[in-house]
Protein backbone atom coordinates (compact mmCIF):
# COMPACT_ATOMS: atom_id res chain seq x y z
CA UNK A 1 0.00 0.00 0.00
CA UNK A 2 1.34 3.49 -1.14
CA UNK A 3 0.47 6.63 1.08
CA UNK A 4 1.68 10.03 -0.01
CA UNK A 5 0.38 13.15 2.33
CA UNK A 6 0.76 16.74 1.51
CA UNK A 7 -0.08 19.11 4.51
CA UNK A 8 0.03 22.83 3.88
CA UNK A 9 -1.71 25.80 5.51
CA UNK A 10 -0.96 26.13 9.04
CA UNK A 11 0.46 29.57 11.06
CA UNK A 12 3.87 29.30 8.83
CA UNK A 13 1.98 28.44 5.62
CA UNK A 14 4.63 25.82 4.69
CA UNK A 15 4.18 22.89 2.59
CA UNK A 16 5.67 19.51 3.42
CA UNK A 17 5.01 16.46 1.63
CA UNK A 18 6.14 12.42 1.87
CA UNK A 19 5.54 9.33 0.58
CA UNK A 20 5.71 6.02 2.33
CA UNK A 21 5.34 2.47 0.71
CA UNK A 22 4.09 -0.15 3.92
CA UNK A 23 5.77 -3.00 2.01
CA UNK A 24 8.82 -1.59 3.24
CA UNK A 25 7.68 -1.09 6.48
CA UNK A 26 8.27 -3.47 9.37
CA UNK A 27 4.79 -2.64 10.78
CA UNK A 28 3.31 -3.20 7.29
CA UNK A 29 -0.07 -5.36 8.95
CA UNK A 30 -0.58 -2.44 11.88
CA UNK A 31 -0.20 0.41 9.26
CA UNK A 32 -2.32 -1.06 6.46
CA UNK A 33 -4.67 -1.59 9.00
CA UNK A 34 -4.48 1.87 10.16
CA UNK A 35 -4.31 3.56 6.71
CA UNK A 36 -7.70 1.37 6.14
CA UNK A 37 -9.51 2.49 9.23
CA UNK A 38 -7.89 6.33 8.54
CA UNK A 39 -9.69 5.85 4.68
CA UNK A 40 -12.98 4.35 5.93
CA UNK A 41 -13.13 7.60 8.72
CA UNK A 42 -12.15 10.08 5.92
CA UNK A 43 -14.10 9.61 2.88
CA UNK A 44 -16.03 12.45 3.62
CA UNK A 45 -16.42 16.05 3.30
CA UNK A 46 -12.85 17.57 5.15
CA UNK A 47 -14.85 19.94 7.26
CA UNK A 48 -14.76 23.76 7.69
CA UNK A 49 -11.27 25.17 7.23
CA UNK A 50 -10.21 27.06 9.99
CA UNK A 51 -7.91 30.20 10.38
CA UNK A 52 -4.09 28.79 10.21
CA UNK A 53 -5.15 25.16 10.49
CA UNK A 54 -3.41 22.49 8.54
CA UNK A 55 -5.49 21.09 5.30
CA UNK A 56 -3.84 17.71 4.08
CA UNK A 57 -4.13 15.56 0.97
CA UNK A 58 -3.90 11.98 1.88
CA UNK A 59 -3.78 9.79 -1.41
CA UNK A 60 -4.38 6.19 -0.27
CA UNK A 61 -3.58 3.40 -2.89
CA UNK A 62 -4.78 6.06 -5.65
CA UNK A 63 -7.85 7.36 -3.60
CA UNK A 64 -7.60 10.70 -3.09
CA UNK A 65 -8.66 12.14 0.47
CA UNK A 66 -8.68 15.64 1.97
CA UNK A 67 -8.50 16.15 5.73
CA UNK A 68 -8.50 19.80 7.85
CA UNK A 69 -7.70 20.01 11.65
CA UNK A 70 -9.06 20.07 13.63
CA UNK A 71 -11.34 17.62 12.38
CA UNK A 72 -9.34 14.15 12.08
CA UNK A 73 -10.04 11.18 13.79
CA UNK A 74 -7.03 9.37 15.85
CA UNK A 75 -6.34 6.93 13.04
CA UNK A 76 -5.89 10.24 10.04
CA UNK A 77 -3.99 11.80 12.64
CA UNK A 78 -1.23 9.00 13.15
CA UNK A 79 -1.04 7.88 9.83
CA UNK A 80 -0.55 12.22 8.67
CA UNK A 81 2.17 11.95 11.49
CA UNK A 82 3.98 8.21 10.77
CA UNK A 83 3.82 9.19 6.65
CA UNK A 84 5.26 12.86 7.35
CA UNK A 85 7.56 11.74 9.84
CA UNK A 86 8.93 8.22 8.52
CA UNK A 87 8.29 8.66 4.30
CA UNK A 88 10.46 9.69 2.38
CA UNK A 89 9.90 13.57 1.00
CA UNK A 90 8.07 14.17 -2.24
CA UNK A 91 5.73 11.88 -4.42
CA UNK A 92 2.83 15.13 -4.54
CA UNK A 93 -0.09 14.24 -5.86
CA UNK B 1 -37.10 31.83 1.98
CA UNK B 2 -36.94 30.09 -1.61
CA UNK B 3 -35.07 27.22 -2.00
CA UNK B 4 -32.30 28.24 -4.11
CA UNK B 5 -31.27 31.75 -4.66
CA UNK B 6 -28.93 33.47 -6.71
CA UNK B 7 -25.58 34.55 -6.02
CA UNK B 8 -24.67 37.66 -7.82
CA UNK B 9 -21.29 39.04 -7.52
CA UNK B 10 -19.36 40.81 -9.73
CA UNK B 11 -16.10 39.04 -11.11
CA UNK B 12 -13.51 41.05 -12.31
CA UNK B 13 -10.65 40.22 -14.95
CA UNK B 14 -7.89 41.66 -14.67
CA UNK B 15 -6.72 40.74 -18.02
CA UNK B 16 -9.68 42.27 -20.38
CA UNK B 17 -10.35 44.84 -17.52
CA UNK B 18 -13.57 43.87 -17.58
CA UNK B 19 -16.14 43.64 -14.96
CA UNK B 20 -19.02 41.44 -15.82
CA UNK B 21 -22.28 40.04 -13.45
CA UNK B 22 -22.29 36.75 -12.41
CA UNK B 23 -24.53 34.10 -11.11
CA UNK B 24 -24.53 31.26 -9.61
CA UNK B 25 -27.28 29.04 -8.65
CA UNK B 26 -27.23 26.84 -5.23
CA UNK B 27 -29.92 24.99 -3.50
CA UNK B 28 -29.26 25.45 0.50
CA UNK B 29 -29.38 21.79 0.81
CA UNK B 30 -25.84 21.69 -0.40
CA UNK B 31 -24.44 21.59 3.30
CA UNK B 32 -21.65 24.21 4.15
CA UNK B 33 -18.69 21.33 3.87
CA UNK B 34 -19.64 20.36 0.83
CA UNK B 35 -19.22 23.68 -0.81
CA UNK B 36 -16.29 24.03 1.11
CA UNK B 37 -14.81 21.09 -0.21
CA UNK B 38 -16.16 22.04 -3.75
CA UNK B 39 -14.40 25.41 -3.75
CA UNK B 40 -11.02 23.74 -3.71
CA UNK B 41 -11.94 21.33 -5.95
CA UNK B 42 -9.62 21.95 -8.86
CA UNK B 43 -11.89 22.40 -11.26
CA UNK B 44 -13.65 26.00 -11.75
CA UNK B 45 -16.81 24.77 -13.10
CA UNK B 46 -17.54 23.34 -9.43
CA UNK B 47 -15.03 25.62 -7.08
CA UNK B 48 -16.21 29.01 -9.02
CA UNK B 49 -20.34 29.06 -7.78
CA UNK B 50 -19.22 27.23 -4.70
CA UNK B 51 -16.52 30.10 -3.50
CA UNK B 52 -19.12 32.60 -5.04
CA UNK B 53 -21.87 30.92 -2.59
CA UNK B 54 -19.59 30.57 0.34
CA UNK B 55 -18.85 34.45 -0.07
CA UNK B 56 -22.23 35.23 -0.56
CA UNK B 57 -23.17 33.69 2.55
CA UNK B 58 -20.43 34.85 4.80
CA UNK B 59 -21.35 38.05 3.55
CA UNK B 60 -25.15 37.56 4.41
CA UNK B 61 -24.19 36.26 8.17
CA UNK B 62 -21.85 39.57 8.00
CA UNK B 63 -24.33 42.16 7.04
CA UNK B 64 -26.80 40.86 9.55
CA UNK B 65 -24.08 40.69 12.54
CA UNK B 66 -23.16 44.44 11.66
CA UNK B 67 -26.35 45.47 11.45
CA UNK B 68 -26.87 43.78 15.30
CA UNK B 69 -23.30 45.34 16.39
CA UNK B 70 -24.21 49.03 15.47
CA UNK B 71 -27.99 48.76 17.16
CA UNK B 72 -25.77 47.59 20.38
CA UNK B 73 -22.84 49.62 20.09
CA UNK B 74 -22.78 53.86 21.02
CA UNK B 75 -21.10 55.10 24.20
CA UNK B 76 -24.21 56.09 25.39
CA UNK B 77 -25.22 52.67 26.77
CA UNK B 78 -26.74 52.36 29.82
CA UNK B 79 -25.46 49.72 31.92
CA UNK B 80 -22.58 49.19 29.91
CA UNK B 81 -19.29 49.18 32.02
CA UNK B 82 -16.95 51.95 32.27
CA UNK B 83 -13.77 51.61 31.13
CA UNK B 84 -11.52 51.02 34.00
CA UNK B 85 -14.04 47.71 34.99
CA UNK B 86 -13.58 46.07 31.81
CA UNK B 87 -11.26 43.45 32.66
CA UNK B 88 -10.28 39.93 30.63
CA UNK B 89 -12.50 36.74 30.97
CA UNK B 90 -9.34 34.03 30.96
CA UNK B 91 -9.56 30.74 30.82
CA UNK B 92 -6.19 28.13 29.74
CA UNK B 93 -6.77 24.63 29.33
CA UNK B 94 -4.18 21.57 28.76
CA UNK B 95 -4.93 19.09 26.22
CA UNK B 96 -2.71 16.92 27.70
CA UNK B 97 -1.27 16.01 24.33
CA UNK B 98 -4.20 14.54 22.79
CA UNK B 99 -6.37 16.53 20.04
CA UNK B 100 -9.08 16.90 21.71
CA UNK B 101 -10.41 20.47 22.43
CA UNK B 102 -10.81 22.29 25.10
CA UNK B 103 -8.87 19.54 27.60
CA UNK B 104 -8.80 20.12 30.93
CA UNK B 105 -8.97 23.96 32.68
CA UNK B 106 -5.84 24.59 34.15
CA UNK B 107 -5.49 28.29 34.91
CA UNK B 108 -8.57 31.03 35.46
CA UNK B 109 -8.96 34.66 35.27
CA UNK B 110 -7.58 35.87 38.90
CA UNK B 111 -5.80 32.37 39.39
CA UNK B 112 -1.86 32.66 40.45
CA UNK B 113 0.99 31.59 38.07
CA UNK B 114 1.15 27.78 37.25
CA UNK B 115 3.94 25.43 37.00
CA UNK B 116 3.76 24.68 33.33
CA UNK B 117 5.37 28.20 31.37
CA UNK B 118 3.09 26.93 28.11
CA UNK B 119 0.03 28.03 30.48
CA UNK B 120 1.59 31.62 32.05
CA UNK B 121 2.41 32.65 28.09
CA UNK B 122 -0.61 31.76 27.25
CA UNK B 123 -2.66 33.52 30.12
CA UNK B 124 -0.33 36.80 29.86
CA UNK B 125 -0.73 36.89 25.81
CA UNK B 126 -4.38 36.62 26.27
CA UNK B 127 -3.97 39.47 28.70
CA UNK B 128 -1.54 41.68 26.37
CA UNK B 129 -4.05 41.45 23.27
CA UNK B 130 -6.75 41.98 25.38
CA UNK B 131 -4.80 45.33 27.08
CA UNK B 132 -3.87 46.74 23.28
CA UNK B 133 -7.64 46.46 21.64
CA UNK B 134 -9.16 48.31 25.00
CA UNK B 135 -6.34 50.82 25.60
CA UNK B 136 -5.75 51.55 21.65
CA UNK B 137 -8.77 51.61 20.26
CA UNK B 138 -11.61 51.01 23.20
CA UNK B 139 -12.65 47.67 22.22
CA UNK B 140 -13.74 45.56 24.62
CA UNK B 141 -12.32 42.21 24.02
CA UNK B 142 -12.63 40.24 21.00
CA UNK B 143 -16.30 40.26 20.05
CA UNK B 144 -16.26 44.25 21.73
CA UNK B 145 -18.59 42.62 23.72
CA UNK B 146 -16.26 40.98 26.74
CA UNK B 147 -16.13 37.71 25.26
CA UNK B 148 -14.13 35.25 27.52
CA UNK B 149 -10.67 34.88 26.15
CA UNK B 150 -10.24 30.74 25.98
CA UNK B 151 -6.84 29.32 24.79
CA UNK B 152 -6.03 25.77 24.64
CA UNK B 153 -1.89 24.88 25.39
CA UNK B 154 -0.04 21.34 24.60
CA UNK B 155 -2.47 20.11 21.87
CA UNK B 156 -1.41 17.22 20.64
CA UNK B 157 2.28 15.35 19.60
CA UNK B 158 4.76 17.43 18.97
CA UNK B 159 2.32 19.81 16.82
CA UNK B 160 4.26 22.42 15.33
CA UNK B 161 1.25 24.76 14.99
CA UNK B 162 -1.15 27.31 16.24
CA UNK B 163 -4.45 28.02 15.05
CA UNK B 164 -8.22 29.81 15.87
CA UNK B 165 -10.62 27.45 15.74
CA UNK B 166 -13.72 29.79 15.46
CA UNK B 167 -14.25 29.91 19.59
CA UNK B 168 -10.82 29.71 20.75
CA UNK B 169 -7.03 29.91 20.28
CA UNK B 170 -5.03 26.27 19.98
CA UNK B 171 -1.03 25.75 20.65
CA UNK B 172 0.79 23.32 19.99
CA UNK B 173 4.58 22.34 21.63
CA UNK B 174 6.19 22.69 18.39
CA UNK B 175 8.06 19.36 16.74
CA UNK B 176 11.11 20.23 18.04
CA UNK B 177 13.13 20.09 15.13
CA UNK B 178 11.51 23.11 13.58
CA UNK B 179 9.42 24.77 15.63
CA UNK B 180 9.55 25.34 19.36
CA UNK B 181 6.62 25.75 21.51
CA UNK B 182 4.24 28.10 19.75
CA UNK B 183 2.92 30.48 23.03
CA UNK B 184 6.43 31.64 23.16
CA UNK B 185 6.08 34.45 20.74
CA UNK B 186 3.54 37.06 21.77
CA UNK B 187 3.04 38.27 18.46
CA UNK B 188 1.75 34.64 17.67
CA UNK B 189 -0.57 34.62 20.64
CA UNK B 190 -2.38 38.20 19.33
CA UNK B 191 -2.04 37.02 15.76
CA UNK B 192 -4.45 34.18 16.56
CA UNK B 193 -7.16 36.06 18.80
CA UNK B 194 -6.81 38.94 16.21
CA UNK B 195 -8.28 35.91 13.79
CA UNK B 196 -10.97 35.86 16.45
CA UNK B 197 -11.77 39.88 16.12
CA UNK B 198 -11.70 39.72 11.99
CA UNK B 199 -14.41 36.74 12.51
CA UNK B 200 -16.22 39.42 14.49
CA UNK B 201 -16.06 42.45 12.24
CA UNK B 202 -15.32 41.97 8.22
CA UNK B 203 -15.11 37.96 8.33
CA UNK B 204 -12.95 38.00 6.01
CA UNK B 205 -13.29 34.86 3.83
CA UNK B 206 -10.23 32.57 4.23
CA UNK B 207 -9.07 32.21 0.27
CA UNK B 208 -7.27 34.59 -1.77
CA UNK B 209 -7.19 38.10 -1.22
CA UNK B 210 -9.38 38.28 1.33
CA UNK B 211 -8.26 35.58 2.58
CA UNK B 212 -4.41 36.93 2.81
CA UNK B 213 -6.12 39.97 4.40
CA UNK B 214 -7.19 38.07 7.27
CA UNK B 215 -4.11 37.00 7.65
CA UNK B 216 -2.24 40.23 7.37
CA UNK B 217 -4.44 41.87 10.01
CA UNK B 218 -3.62 39.05 12.17
CA UNK B 219 0.00 39.71 11.86
CA UNK B 220 -0.32 43.54 12.28
CA UNK B 221 -2.12 43.46 15.34
CA UNK B 222 0.22 40.46 16.55
CA UNK B 223 3.16 42.78 16.34
CA UNK B 224 1.60 45.76 17.25
CA UNK B 225 0.55 43.81 20.44
CA UNK B 226 4.50 42.91 20.92
CA UNK B 227 5.27 46.53 20.38
CA UNK B 228 2.72 47.98 22.86
CA UNK B 229 4.22 45.72 25.32
CA UNK B 230 7.50 46.30 25.06
CA UNK B 231 6.87 50.22 24.51
CA UNK B 232 8.23 50.38 21.38
CA UNK B 233 8.00 53.00 18.45
CA UNK B 234 7.75 52.01 14.83
CA UNK B 235 11.58 52.44 14.21
CA UNK B 236 12.44 50.17 17.38
CA UNK B 237 10.48 47.41 16.39
CA UNK B 238 11.65 44.34 14.11
CA UNK B 239 8.41 44.13 12.48
CA UNK B 240 9.00 40.18 12.13
CA UNK B 241 6.27 37.49 13.13
CA UNK B 242 7.09 34.58 15.19
CA UNK B 243 10.72 35.35 16.24
CA UNK B 244 12.48 32.42 18.64
CA UNK B 245 9.53 30.11 17.13
CA UNK B 246 12.10 27.95 15.24
CA UNK B 247 14.98 25.70 16.56
CA UNK B 248 18.42 26.83 16.56
CA UNK B 249 18.74 23.92 13.67
CA UNK B 250 16.81 26.32 10.94
CA UNK B 251 18.08 29.01 9.09
CA UNK B 252 15.93 31.98 9.80
CA UNK B 253 15.28 34.78 11.87
CA UNK B 254 11.34 34.10 12.22
CA UNK B 255 8.15 33.52 10.40
CA UNK B 256 7.32 36.62 8.32
CA UNK B 257 9.40 39.59 7.69
CA UNK B 258 6.85 42.88 7.78
CA UNK B 259 9.59 45.47 7.07
CA UNK B 260 11.43 42.65 4.35
CA UNK B 261 9.06 40.20 3.17
CA UNK B 262 10.85 36.96 1.49
CA UNK B 263 13.81 37.70 4.04
CA UNK B 264 12.83 35.74 7.17
CA UNK B 265 14.41 32.42 6.71
CA UNK B 266 16.34 30.88 3.89
CA UNK B 267 16.73 27.01 5.10
CA UNK B 268 17.59 24.00 3.32
CA UNK B 269 14.69 22.07 4.44
CA UNK B 270 12.20 24.78 4.60
CA UNK B 271 13.57 26.13 1.39
CA UNK B 272 13.19 30.25 1.55
CA UNK B 273 10.20 32.79 2.61
CA UNK B 274 8.32 32.42 -0.41
CA UNK B 275 6.17 36.34 0.82
CA UNK B 276 6.11 38.89 -1.70
CA UNK B 277 5.90 42.82 -0.81
CA UNK B 278 4.76 43.77 -3.82
CA UNK B 279 1.58 42.99 -6.08
CA UNK B 280 4.60 42.57 -8.98
CA UNK B 281 5.49 39.35 -7.04
CA UNK B 282 1.64 38.51 -6.44
CA UNK B 283 1.49 34.35 -6.14
CA UNK B 284 -0.69 32.20 -7.81
CA UNK B 285 -1.25 28.47 -6.27
CA UNK B 286 -4.33 26.81 -5.39
CA UNK B 287 -2.25 25.81 -2.16
CA UNK B 288 -2.60 27.22 1.32
CA UNK B 289 -6.30 28.70 0.38
CA UNK B 290 -4.82 30.38 -2.58
CA UNK B 291 -1.73 31.58 -0.64
CA UNK B 292 -3.03 33.40 2.72
CA UNK B 293 -0.06 33.04 4.60
CA UNK B 294 2.08 34.06 1.52
CA UNK B 295 0.66 36.65 -0.53
CA UNK B 296 -0.07 38.26 3.36
CA UNK B 297 3.34 40.14 2.83
CA UNK B 298 1.71 42.63 0.50
CA UNK B 299 -0.62 44.33 2.91
CA UNK B 300 1.53 43.53 5.64
CA UNK B 301 4.15 45.83 3.81
CA UNK B 302 1.92 48.20 3.14
CA UNK B 303 1.00 48.69 6.81
CA UNK B 304 4.67 48.73 7.73
CA UNK B 305 5.71 51.76 5.31
CA UNK B 306 2.33 53.53 6.94
CA UNK B 307 3.87 52.51 10.45
CA UNK B 308 7.33 53.80 9.72
CA UNK B 309 6.08 56.73 7.29
CA UNK B 310 4.23 58.57 10.14
CA UNK B 311 6.62 57.39 12.97
CA UNK B 312 6.48 57.63 16.91
CA UNK B 313 4.02 54.43 18.05
CA UNK B 314 2.61 52.41 15.45
CA UNK B 315 -0.53 52.11 17.29
CA UNK B 316 -1.74 55.61 17.86
CA UNK B 317 -1.81 56.55 13.99
CA UNK B 318 -1.47 53.28 11.23
CA UNK B 319 -2.94 51.22 13.75
CA UNK B 320 -5.79 53.23 14.70
CA UNK B 321 -6.58 53.57 10.64
CA UNK B 322 -6.49 50.06 10.10
CA UNK B 323 -8.87 49.41 12.96
CA UNK B 324 -11.22 52.10 11.73
CA UNK B 325 -10.89 49.98 8.28
CA UNK B 326 -12.29 47.05 9.68
CA UNK B 327 -14.86 47.91 11.97
CA UNK B 328 -16.36 50.61 9.76
CA UNK B 329 -18.46 48.62 7.84
CA UNK B 330 -17.81 49.16 4.73
CA UNK B 331 -16.16 46.05 4.07
CA UNK B 332 -17.56 42.97 2.41
CA UNK B 333 -16.37 39.50 3.21
CA UNK B 334 -14.72 39.02 0.10
CA UNK B 335 -13.15 42.51 0.20
CA UNK B 336 -9.30 42.55 -2.17
CA UNK B 337 -6.58 43.99 -1.14
CA UNK B 338 -7.84 47.29 -3.31
CA UNK B 339 -11.07 47.61 -1.47
CA UNK B 340 -9.36 47.15 1.83
CA UNK B 341 -7.02 49.93 0.47
CA UNK B 342 -9.61 52.09 -0.06
CA UNK B 343 -11.46 51.45 3.57
CA UNK B 344 -7.85 52.59 4.81
CA UNK B 345 -7.71 55.91 3.10
CA UNK B 346 -11.60 56.69 3.99
CA UNK B 347 -10.78 55.70 7.55
CA UNK B 348 -7.26 57.99 7.44
CA UNK B 349 -9.50 61.19 6.18
CA UNK B 350 -12.44 60.53 8.25
CA UNK B 351 -10.35 60.33 11.84
CA UNK B 352 -7.19 62.63 10.79
CA UNK B 353 -9.00 65.21 8.57
CA UNK B 354 -8.90 64.79 4.71
CA UNK B 355 -6.46 66.85 4.07
CA UNK B 356 -4.19 65.35 6.42
CA UNK B 357 -0.63 63.54 6.22
CA UNK B 358 -1.97 60.32 7.11
CA UNK B 359 -4.64 60.49 4.28
CA UNK B 360 -1.45 61.01 2.13
CA UNK B 361 0.49 58.84 4.03
CA UNK B 362 -1.91 55.63 3.39
CA UNK B 363 -2.46 56.47 -0.30
CA UNK B 364 1.89 56.22 -0.65
CA UNK B 365 2.00 53.30 1.57
CA UNK B 366 -0.35 51.46 -0.94
CA UNK B 367 1.14 52.39 -4.02
CA UNK B 368 4.36 51.44 -3.00
CA UNK B 369 3.14 47.82 -2.83
CA UNK B 370 1.55 48.43 -6.33
CA UNK B 371 -2.49 48.70 -4.82
CA UNK B 372 -4.69 51.48 -6.01
CA UNK B 373 -7.32 51.91 -3.44
CA UNK B 374 -10.96 51.33 -4.58
CA UNK B 375 -12.78 54.65 -4.49
CA UNK B 376 -14.92 54.60 -1.32
CA UNK B 377 -18.98 54.97 -1.81
CA UNK B 378 -19.44 58.84 0.08
CA UNK B 379 -21.14 57.40 3.66
ZN1 LIG C 1 -3.41 33.23 10.85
Amino acid sequence: MRITVTRSGGFAGIVRNATLDTRQQSDAAELTDLARTALEEGRGAPGPVVPDGFFYEVEIDGEMLQWADPHLTAAQSALVKKVLGEGSPGGAP
Amino acid sequence: MTLCHFAGMDAHSKRTGQTRRVHAVFCPIVPPHVLDHLSRSGDPVLYEPARRTLEHDALQRTRRRITTVRMTAGPAAPGEAPEAEKKPRRTISDAEHREQLPGTKVRSEGEDPVDDASVNRAYAGLGATFELFLKAFSRFSIDGAGMPLDATVHYGEKYGNAFWDGERMVFGDGDGEVFRDFTLPVDVIGHELTHGVTQHTVNLAYFGQSGALNESVSDVFGSLIKQYGLGQSADQADWLIGDGLFTDRVEGVALRSMKAPGTAYDDDVLGKDPQPATMEDYVHTGSDNGGVHINSGIPNHAFYRLATGLGGNAWERAGRIWYDALTSGDLAPDADFAAFAGATVSAAASRFGEGGPEREAVVKSWSAVGVSPAEQAPA
